[in-house]
């Protein structure tokens, strides 16, 4: 099980075992992560995007993207950042397939999520503080 | 028919110049940016102790036409999955009873959440001052609008298709008697729309949104679809889909008082209040819909609320503004405590209490109870062996006259309302962070259960003057409450709620009269 699991770590502990982890002193206050989670709604352009997109050339660049079946969502955790490219999606699907297209079904963000261009990205950076929010 | 020296102009213009055919929606953001909201002042109504910067951005680029496009394109999947698909399956009412409850309570307390945040982004827009920042929050008033209409399609599309529309139907006309409704709008209202605009945002966006909405709105498609229910998913998964962007706006809010030191003076302690102020209620209501509210269960609560709100929202959004001065909210040890209890009190309460809710609550089964210990050690020993001697007391038969509050009363266990959260607890029962401390104040006493609480109270005691049931109908009969609260169904004698989820042994006002059930005030016995 890789750490962006959705049942890593404490997650796959029970009862007692779970409870002391919990409730240990040192996780009492907040740890910075420099993950990001992207919640995406299961659809019929979803379904290809993850499959063909994001499992593959987006693994490549980032092997610690993971992504599990919740039902009606697929949950997806990885670290430092996800892009999305809308104009390569259009070509897969066949069809016009803008940014907003995708935003359609981008349920949540944890993570800084913005649009570029025909991008679709989320990233652990603070953009603002740490660096400019890049325009086009 | 000869041309207008106009019309030639424009037509000889137009070939020199021809107009755009086509515009990438992102350049058209770009080209809009020369437009701006600046005022000689930016007054507005609603002023804030903060200063907020001028350079902010809307992180999405949305523009008035993309923007609705993509929000009908939502609508016609959503609806047309509603009206055709599940409708045909007979979706509606393929759930779960237990679970069919929970949506009751679920939508409807949504829905007052949604419509109050049209009112919050609206000041904010109001309140902000950088043009691309009022772009996001005025994207914001219309989601939330649809928001509110969602949850109402919701309770409206269940009234047709579910076999118990009680509680579906009008669940707003028992507010005044459920204990839920009071906590449900200090949250849902309150925080969102009262006070300071920067502190309202940190209740809504960087909490609220941020961090519940994930559990809310996301996690509880998880148990609805393990429960049989295809319509939540459909809704809440859409809703969901608006409020990245209002993340984004609480993020920006924070980037646009960043800059100033002056901040860092506020932003914590709001940010530890707004923390509170939402896992109070959001963390016990949640944790009962769930695990209670089921049969067939996705994961223990504690584990969702890890996730969700102690390691994402945690790590991800506050821990990564540390170095920004912003700090890991002091009151969050004891909201692991109550992650891990406070839906096992709400619940005792909640059930001993039954008649005043719009929705039916069950008694967990063997099966579940046995999940219940091996999920929560001391569980059975703590709160099971109660539910068990309310069971074998009758609690759910209408023939025996036993309402689970006489049991609470009878053996010593007062049930108080805290004051700024409206949640009731039980100070000799509870194993989440409560202990009783009571104040007087302008002749009348108020009863606290947490340190937070009570400082909140204590730097603003006239903003918590809301009373409980408890005050409101103490030494009033029971059935006659419910019945001038409207907790009754069409039939115009049995109650809204019931201590089980059967078709048959409904309980009626005639059997509630019978308990013998009067309210007391525990402040004043």
């Amino acid at each position: 099980m890789t750490k962006n699991a959705y049942n890593y770590g404490i997650m796959e502990k029970t009862g007692k075992a779970f409870a002391d982890e919990f409730f240990a002193e040192e996780n009492q206050v907040v740890h910075e992560s420099n993950a990001i989670v992207l919640v995406l709604m299961q659809s019929d352009e979803i379904d290809t995007i993850v499959e063909e997109m994001i499992l593959k050339e987006g693994k490549k660049h980032n092997p610690s993207i993971t992504v599990e079946d919740r039902s009606g969502f697929w949950w997806i955790k990885a670290d430092n950042k996800i892009e999305v490219d809308c104009a390569e999606a259009s070509e897969m699907l066949g069809k016009t397939y803008s940014v907003y297209d995708f935003l359609v079904n981008v349920s949540s963000t944890i993570g800084r999520a913005y649009t570029i261009g025909d991008k679709f990205v989320i990233t652990s950076e603070l953009m603002g503080l740490d660096v400019k929010l890049k325009d086009i | 028919m000869a041309l207008s020296a106009a019309t030639t102009a424009a037509t000889e213009a137009l070939k020199v110049n021809r107009a755009p055919t086509g515009v990438n929606p992102q350049e058209v953001h770009r080209w809009m940016q020369s437009f701006n909201w600046d005022f000689a002042k930016n007054r507005t109504k609603y002023p804030t102790k903060y200063h907020m910067a001028n350079d902010t951005k809307e992180q999405f680029k949305i523009i008035a036409k993309e923007y609705a496009r993509m929000e009908a394109i939502k609508d016609e999947r959503q609806f047309g999955t509603l009206l055709d698909g599940l409708s045909r399956l007979g979706a509606g009412n393929r759930m779960h009873p237990k679970w069919g409850e929970t949506m009751k309570v679920a939508s409807n307390f949504l829905e007052v959440g949604e419509y109050n945040a049209i009112a919050a982004a609206a000041m904010l827009w109001d309140s902000a001052t950088a043009s691309e920042q009022k772009n996001g929050y005025l994207a914001q008033v219309m989601d939330e609008i649809r928001h509110t209409h969602q949850c109402a399609f919701i309770n409206h599309f269940y009234s047709k298709h579910y076999h118990d529309p009680a509680g579906h139907n009008d669940a707003r006309r028992t507010r005044a008697i459920g204990p839920l409704w009071k906590g449900m709008k200090r949250v849902f209202a309150d925080g969102f729309i009262s006070g300071d605009a920067v502190e309202c945002s940190v209740n809504l966006q960087l909490v609220g949104e941020a961090c519940f909405t994930n559990p809310l709105i996301v996690a509880v498609t998880e148990w609805a679809s393990a429960n049989g229910d295809e319509i939540t998913p459909s809704v809440f998964l859409s809703i969901e889909t608006d409020e990245l962007r209002h993340m984004a706006n609480g993020y920006q809010t924070v980037v646009s008082i960043a800059h100033d030191p002056a901040s860092s003076k506020y932003l914590n302690t709001d940010l530890n209040n707004a923390f509170w102020t939402q896992q109070k209620y959001f963390t016990p209501v949640l944790g009962m819909l769930f695990e209670y509210g089921s049969k067939y269960k996705v994961e223990p609560w504690v584990k969702t609320w890890n996730r969700w709100v102690y390691e994402d929202w945690g790590g991800i959004w506050i821990g990564r503004l540390g170095k920004f001065g912003v700090q890991s909210p002091p009151s969050l040890k004891d909201a692991k405590q109550d992650a891990y209890w406070a839906h096992h009190d709400l619940f005792l309460l909640a059930y001993a209490l039954w008649p005043t809710g719009f929705f039916r609550l069950a008694l967990p089964d063997e099966e579940e109870m046995q999940w219940f210990e091996a999920n929560y050690p001391g569980w059975y020993d703590h709160y099971g062996k109660i539910l068990n001697e309310w069971r074998a007391l009758g609690c759910e038969d209408p023939s025996s006259k036993f309402i689970p509050i006489q049991w609470l009363e009878k053996n010593g266990h007062k049930v108080y309302v805290d004051r700024v959260s409206q949640v009731p607890f039980c100070p000799s029962l509870a194993k989440s962070t409560n202990t009783l401390r009571i104040h007087e104040y302008n002749n009348q006493l108020h009863s606290f259960s947490d340190d937070w609480g009570e400082r909140m109270w204590l730097t603003e005691p006239e903003r918590y003057e809301c009373q409980s049931v408890f005050e409101q109908y103490a030494g009033r009969e029971i059935s006659e409450v419910v019945v001038e609260g409207h907790g009754v169904r069409a039939d115009g004698k049995t109650l809204i709620g019931q201590p089980h989820v059967r078709g048959d042994k409904l309980w009626t006002v005639e059997d509630l009269r019978a308990a013998g059930c009067v309210f007391s005030d525990p402040l004043r016995n």
